[in-house]
């Protein structure tokens, strides 16, 4: 879908994100996995458009993306946001669908899978972090683009509801719909994602399929059981 | 873990599998996302609790105003004002829509920018405009969707003073269509600046307390160029002319200039502009600087040459502005240069008495006319015994005279004599004004009671219907 080239952010002096490079194919679910603090929505930030890059760029068929192709190649679905916080959820999802012209057809599907029917009335402010999170993801499911980077999806979800939106995000990456999601609880990606990139210290640590994470890990000695403990030899 | 076809796919969403697998969406059409962007900050703006208070506070305000503006009208058309020569006094332009209006000015000032910075930065707090930021729209066009829907909140604002006119009416007052319109279209232009600045300091600043602080000092600011301006003259004073009080005060006198509607205009797309730079998150500080440097250049020459237009108009009713007919076409004869030198200090009362009374006049008739002020001090108190002090000169081609006279009588006087212009003759036709004796009847229930709860009343119903 594209590759990430030699991205670099710097905060001041401080470098939040140093030469990361990666690339991200059409219709997989990839997740971005590494610690608080270690660059992950600056990375997306970086992506999304909303956070201008000190260095690098994104290449799509072997040219640089631009601006126009990249809002209309991938959506942004951050963190921590309160969007439109004395609006109705309804509202929210009719405006986003107008304005970005989203897929119309999607919202009934979206709403149940995402189980928001009961939320639509309430305002997005008087939702709890839990409930605000599913009625954003329902946001980013039905924007238009191909590829939908989500920062951190499963905040604030119960065990249940993580794996109802985990399946349902793997639904519509079999669709065609490719996911980049940014996850600190390891378990969670281990999950949904098809692969990874491991990140810490704004650097790139990993990229790969379990398995392939699993033999670099392995490489270095470290015991190779699960997700974790890759993560934890190659960060 | 997992591969893509572990899951499950529902009917749906395998038929959607074609519709995802593109590379790109196509451009959404711009005229509609644009719709859309008007209604979302049409239901920001009624859900602002900013814009509820200033439109309640409009009633009273104007209420004050109004009432205070009828009842001095009304004792000044009670001493029986219908003598020639005092009809400036019961021109409404000057008695009633001058007064009224400026609760507008007050609110513009006091109120408007808090609404516009909640409107801006509402969507940055709330993380909103990383969200709408991802539209392919260009930045100026979603500041622009903000500022058309401060615009219509401003004119809907503006209907309590349009309710004053319309209690004016009631009471038999008279209404001089165009003045009033030319009251209103400098009100609409001072919010436009309102607006622009507000927005520039909310989109240049993280925090809407800071853009407030921000947005007040740049109004205080204006304040200091004033007073600068009163007691030091010169380029200040030129400047000084394109404040917000000083653009409001030109249009409360009824007269349309072309150079202020082109500064203001300039300066409202200039701040707009300089909103939609900041806002743009994406690219870097130091480009967003350059761009700003370079937006100032622009603005720079647009005032600039702006300020350099001549037309104007004087929609007075009673031609406040302006020499009577005749003279003016008298001195339009005249083609030679004229300069004045006025020997009065800045806040000497008789140099403000013959600006507005000849050297306004003759700026509008007189395109090549050039007036240089003289004095040693601000003031003026003692320069009275200085050699001198207190002359205006006139020259005009290789002729000079004296005169001591600020009466715009005067000045014609010397002009017409010096350019061997015969004076034209006096026209008997003098403005004696609308005077009315009347009191504000009604008008105290209507903005201290009907606006009031009216503006309740909505607030409650359209704020429960948008949820």
């Amino acid at each position: 879908m594209f590759q990430a080239r030699n991205l670099t952010k710097r905060y001041g002096r401080l470098t939040a994100l140093s030469d990361v490079s990666f690339s991200v194919r059409p219709g997989e679910v990839l997740g971005l996995i590494g610690p608080n603090g270690s660059g992950k929505t600056t990375l997306f930030e970086c992506l999304g458009g909303v956070l201008p890059l000190d260095a690098g760029s994104l290449v799509q068929h072997g040219r640089p993306m631009s601006d126009r192709a990249r809002a209309s190649t991938l959506f942004y679905l951050p963190d921590s946001i309160v969007p439109w916080p004395e609006q109705s959820v309804r509202w929210a999802i009719d405006f986003t669908l107008g304005f970005f012209h989203g897929r119309v057809s999607l919202r009934e599907e979206v709403v149940q899978r995402l189980d928001i029917g009961p939320l639509l009335d309430a305002t997005i402010g008087s939702l709890s972090k839990g409930q605000r999170k599913r009625a954003l993801l329902a946001i980013g499911l039905l924007m238009p683009q191909p590829m939908l980077l989500a920062d951190e999806p499963f905040d604030g979800l119960d065990l249940r509801q993580s794996r109802d939106v985990a399946e349902t995000l793997r639904s519509y990456a079999s669709a065609g719909r490719t996911m980049f999601l940014s996850i600190h609880q390891i378990k969670d990606a281990a999950r949904v994602c098809d692969r990874f990139v491991l990140i810490s210290g704004g650097s790139i640590r990993g990229e790969g399929t379990f398995e392939q994470l699993a033999s670099q890990a392995a490489s270095r000695g470290a015991t190779t059981g699960d997700l974790e403990e890759v993560f934890l030899a190659l960060t | 873990m997992r591969s893509p076809n572990d899951s499950e796919e529902t009917g749906e969403t395998a038929k959607t599998a074609e519709s995802f697998s593109g590379s790109a969406i196509s451009a959404p059409s711009a005229v509609s996302s644009f719709r859309w962007l008007l209604a979302k900050e049409y239901r920001e703006l009624v859900a602002s609790r900013a814009w509820w208070v200033l439109l309640l506070a409009m009633g009273p305000l104007v209420g004050v105003t109004f009432i205070s503006a009828v009842r001095t009208y009304g004792e000044a058309s009670g001493l029986n004002g219908t003598t020639a020569g005092v009809g400036e006094a019961f021109s409404p332009l000057i008695g009633i829509w001058a007064p009224t209006f400026s609760a507008c000015e007050v609110a513009a000032v006091f109120l408007l920018p808090f609404v516009a910075i909640r409107l801006v930065s509402g969507d940055r707090q709330s993380g909103a405009l990383k969200i709408e930021m991802q539209h392919p729209m260009p930045a100026f066009v979603r500041i622009a969707a903000k500022a058309i829907v401060l615009l219509g909140a401003w004119l809907t604002a503006s209907l309590a003073p349009l309710g004053a006119a319309l209690l004016w009416r009631s009471y038999g007052g008279s209404i001089y269509p165009p003045e009033l319109m030319t009251v209103v279209l400098g009100h609409v232009l001072n919010a436009g600046l309102t607006i622009a600045l507000a927005s520039a300091a909310a989109a240049l600043t993280e925090h809407p307390s800071t853009a407030a602080i921000l947005t007040l000092s740049v109004t205080v600011g204006t304040w200091i160029l004033n007073f600068i301006a009163a007691v030091q003259g010169g380029i200040w004073e030129r400047l000084a002319g394109y404040t917000p009080p000083a653009m409001v005060a030109q249009f409360q006198h009824g007269l349309i200039r072309m150079d202020v509607v082109v500064v203001t205009l300039a300066l409202v797309i200039a701040g707009l502009a300089f909103a939609a730079i900041w806002l743009r998150l994406g690219v870097s500080v130091r480009r967003r600087v350059q761009e700003s440097m370079a937006l100032a250049a622009v603005a720079v020459l647009a005032v600039v040459s702006g300020g350099a237009a001549r037309p104007s108009w004087d929609l007075s009713e009673n031609r406040m502005n302006s020499f009577p007919e005749a003279d003016e076409q008298a001195l339009g004869r005249i083609r030679a240069p004229l300069g004045i030198e006025v020997h009065l200090a800045p806040e000497d009362p008789r140099r403000a008495d013959l600006d507005r009374k000849a050297i306004a006049k003759l700026r509008r008739v007189l395109p090549a006319l050039h007036v240089q002020y003289v004095s040693a001090t601000s003031i003026g108190l003692f320069e009275q015994n200085a050699p001198h002090y207190g002359e205006i000169w006139y020259e005009l081609g290789g002729k000079k005279e004296m005169s001591r006279a600020t009466t715009a009588e005067s000045a014609l006087e010397t002009i017409y004599d010096l350019a061997g212009v015969k004076p034209p003759i006096e026209n008997d036709d003098v403005f004696r004004g609308h005077p009315l004796a009347v009191a504000p009847k009604g008008a105290a229930a209507v903005f201290y009671g009907i606006w009031p709860a009216l503006v309740v009343v909505s607030a409650f119903f359209i704020r429960r219907r948008q949820v």
